[in-house]
C-alpha cells in the first residue's frame, strides 16, 4: 500500500517538501512500514490520494529516518500523522490530549476525506487551529505522557 | 308575555313558558338529561370504589356544567400530587344549594321527576364515600412507596456494577501501565475516575459502545509505542522550539542540486507587476479587451471618410477602395512602365465624381 505513496527519507527532504508544497495542505504520515496499523492508516491513505491531489499531498516518513522530527513533534505512538499548510503546522482538536498530531489510524475513508477538508477549509480562512469533524468515538486513545506535566 | 330565553333549547321565545310543553323542548331535555346522568352515574360508581391516582395535568382537572345550577364545576379533586376522580363533581352535587338549584330546574322544565333523585347526591352517601377515599389514599400512597424502594434497590445496584468495574480495571491495568504498554481500558478507567461522578452514566456506556466497536480493529489498542523522546535539549513543538525545517542545516550548502533561491525570475516579476496595474483600472473601459498579440496587415485603418460627404458610408468606403485600387494598379505601371506598354488610362475618368458624389 505505501509502495503508490511518496516517502521521504532524509531530514531534508522533509524540510524541502515542507517549503515547497504551495496552496495544499501536506501531510505527514511519521511511522514504520511494517507496524500493522500503520498498514491500515497507509491504505486509507493511498486509496484516498489521488481524490485528494488538489487539495493534499500525502507522504510518508520513517520515523527512525529522521529523529530530529520525531524529537521535535515528540512522537512516542505510530502512526502519528501531522498536518502542514504553506509552511505552517496546523493544529486540530481531536477531542483528544495532543492536537499537534493525529495518533493511530483512521476508522473510514470518509473520516481522512473531513478531515483533510476541514483543514483546507480553515487553512483559507486563515486558521491555524480547527476543529475535527471526526466522531470522537472513532479517534483511537492513547495515553499523552508528556514530560512537562 | 316577554322574551324569554331557554337555556335547553337555546332559543328565545316570547310565547312564555308554554314552549316547555311542547314537544321539541321535552325532546331536547330530555337529551341533555340523559347526556348529564351519564356522568353522574360514573360519579356514583367511584362512591364505593374511589380512584386515586397521580396527579396528570393533561386528564384531571376538567370541567362539568351542572345544568341544574348553571355552573362549571371542576370534576376531580386534587391537591397537585394525588387526585380523586370524579370528587368534585360529587362534592358539589352534595350541596344543599345544588338539590335547590335541582328542584328549580325541574319545576321549571318539567321534567320527569322521576330522574331527579339521580342528580341529588345525599348526605349518607358523601359520607361513605371519604371513608372510601381515606381508605384508598392510604394504599395508594403503600403502593407508591414500595415502587420507589424498588427503584432506589435497582439504582444502588447499577452503582455497585460501576465500582466494581472500576476496580477491577485498575487492579488489571495498574501493572500493565509500569511496563509502558497502551490499554484504552486504562484511559477509561483513569480518566473515568478522574471525571465528576455525575458523568459515570457516559463512562459505563461509554465502555459499553468501546466492547461494541472492538470489532474494528480498535486501532487504540494496538499502537505501537516507540519510546520516550526526550527532546530536553533541543525543545519540541509543545516547547514552542524553532521547527527543524527552519533550523539551518550545515548540510545544506554542501550539495548545490537545488535551486537555492525560491520565487519568480525578474522577467516573470515585472510582468506581474504590470498586471497589478491593469487589474487596477475600470474593466469595461474600451479597448480593454484589446488583443496586442494579434498581427496586422497594411490596411488596417479603418479611416476612409470623406469629410464633405453626404451620402452613405459604404459609399466612401467603395471610392476609397477604388482608389486604393488605382494607385495599387499606378504603381505597378511604373514598375512595368520600363517594358513601354501603354494602356488607355481608362480610370482617370472616374475621380471622385460619381453619381450622388
Amino acid at each position: 500500500m505505501s509502495l503508490f505513496l511518496a516517502k521521504l527519507s532524509c531530514k531534508r527532504d522533509i524540510d524541502e517538501v515542507i517549503k515547497t508544497v504551495a496552496e495544499k495542505v501536506l501531510v505527514l504520515r511519521f511511522g514504520r512500514d511494517e507496524d500493522s496499523v500503520c498498514l491500515q492508516l497507509d491504505e486509507i491513505l493511498s486509496k484516498t490520494a489521488h481524490d485528494l491531489s488538489n487539495m493534499a499531498s500525502i507522504y510518508i516518513v520513517d520515523v527512525d529516518s529522521a529523529p530530529v522530527y520525531t524529537r521535535y513533534f515528540d512522537i512516542s505512538y505510530i502512526p502519528s500523522t501531522v498536518f502542514f499548510f504553506n509552511g505552517q503546522h496546523m493544529k486540530v482538536d481531536y477531542g483528544s490530549p495532543d492536537h499537534t498530531k493525529f495518533v493511530g489510524s483512521f476508522k473510514t475513508k470518509q473520516d481522512f476525506l473531513d478531515l483533510i477538508e476541514v483543514i483546507y477549509r480553515g487553512a483559507m480562512r486563515g486558521k491555524m487551529i480547527v476543529k475535527s469533524p471526526i466522531d470522537p468515538q472513532n479517534i483511537p486513545k492513547y495515553d499523552l505522557l508528556y514530560h512537562g506535566i | 308575555m316577554g322574551a324569554f330565553y331557554c337555556a335547553i333549547c337555546r332559543q328565545t321565545s316570547f310565547s312564555g313558558k308554554a314552549h316547555i310543553f311542547g314537544k321539541s323542548h321535552q325532546s331536547k331535555l330530555k337529551v341533555v338529561l340523559v347526556k348529564f346522568l351519564e356522568k353522574v352515574k360514573e360519579a356514583r360508581r367511584t362512591i364505593k370504589n374511589p380512584q386515586v391516582e397521580r396527579f396528570d395535568c393533561t386528564q384531571h382537572k376538567r370541567k362539568c356544567w351542572c345544568y341544574c345550577c348553571g355552573l362549571e364545576v371542576e370534576r376531580d379533586v386534587t391537591d397537585g400530587d394525588i387526585t380523586v376522580l370524579f370528587g368534585g363533581l360529587l362534592e358539589h352535587m352534595a350541596r344543599p344549594d345544588h338539590r335547590k338549584g335541582t328542584h328549580t330546574f325541574w319545576w321549571e322544565n318539567k321534567a320527569d321527576p322521576k330522574l331527579r333523585d339521580k342528580f341529588i347526591i345525599t348526605e349518607n352517601e358523601m359520607e361513605r364515600f371519604k371513608t372510601e377515599v381515606a381508605k384508598a389514599l392510604g394504599s395508594f400512597e403503600d403502593k407508591e412507596d414500595g415502587l420507589i424502594k424498588q427503584q432506589a434497590t435497582h439504582i444502588r445496584a447499577q452503582e455497585q456494577h460501576r465500582q466494581e468495574v472500576l476496580q477491577s480495571l485498575i487492579e488489571v491495568c495498574l501493572p500493565r501501565m509500569q511496563q509502558h504498554s497502551v490499554s484504552p481500558n486504562l484511559n477509561f478507567g483513569s480518566s473515568s475516575h478522574f471525571r465528576a461522578p455525575g458523568s459515570d452514566e457516559q463512562a459505563r456506556s461509554g465502555r459499553v459502545d468501546q466492547m461494541v466497536a472492538r470489532q474494528w480493529a480498535g486501532p487504540g489498542q494496538g499502537l505501537t509505542f516507540i519510546g520516550y523522546q526526550d527532546s530536553s535539549n533541543s525543545g519540541n513543538v509543545h516547547t514552542g522550539a524553532i521547527p527543524p525545517w527552519l533550523q539551518e542545516d550545515p548540510n545544506e550548502g554542501r550539495s548545490g542540486t537545488m535551486e537555492q533561491a525560491i520565487g519568480p525570475s525578474l522577467q516573470d516579476f515585472l510582468k506581474q507587476k504590470e498586471q497589478e496595474k491593469l487589474k487596477k483600472l475600470p474593466p469595461n473601459r474600451v479597448g480593454a479587451n484589446f488583443d496586442h498579440s494579434s498581427q496586422t496587415d497594411a490596411n488596417w485603418l479603418p479611416s476612409f471618410g470623406r469629410v464633405w460627404n453626404s451620402g452613405r458610408r459604404w459609399q466612401s468606403r467603395h471610392q476609397f477602395r477604388e482608389e486604393e485600387g488605382q494607385t495599387n494598379r499606378q504603381k505597378r505601371k511604373r514598375d512595368q512602365g520600363a517594358e513601354g506598354t501603354k494602356k488607355p488610362n481608362h480610370f482617370m475618368l472616374s475621380n471622385g465624381q460619381g453619381a450622388g458624389t
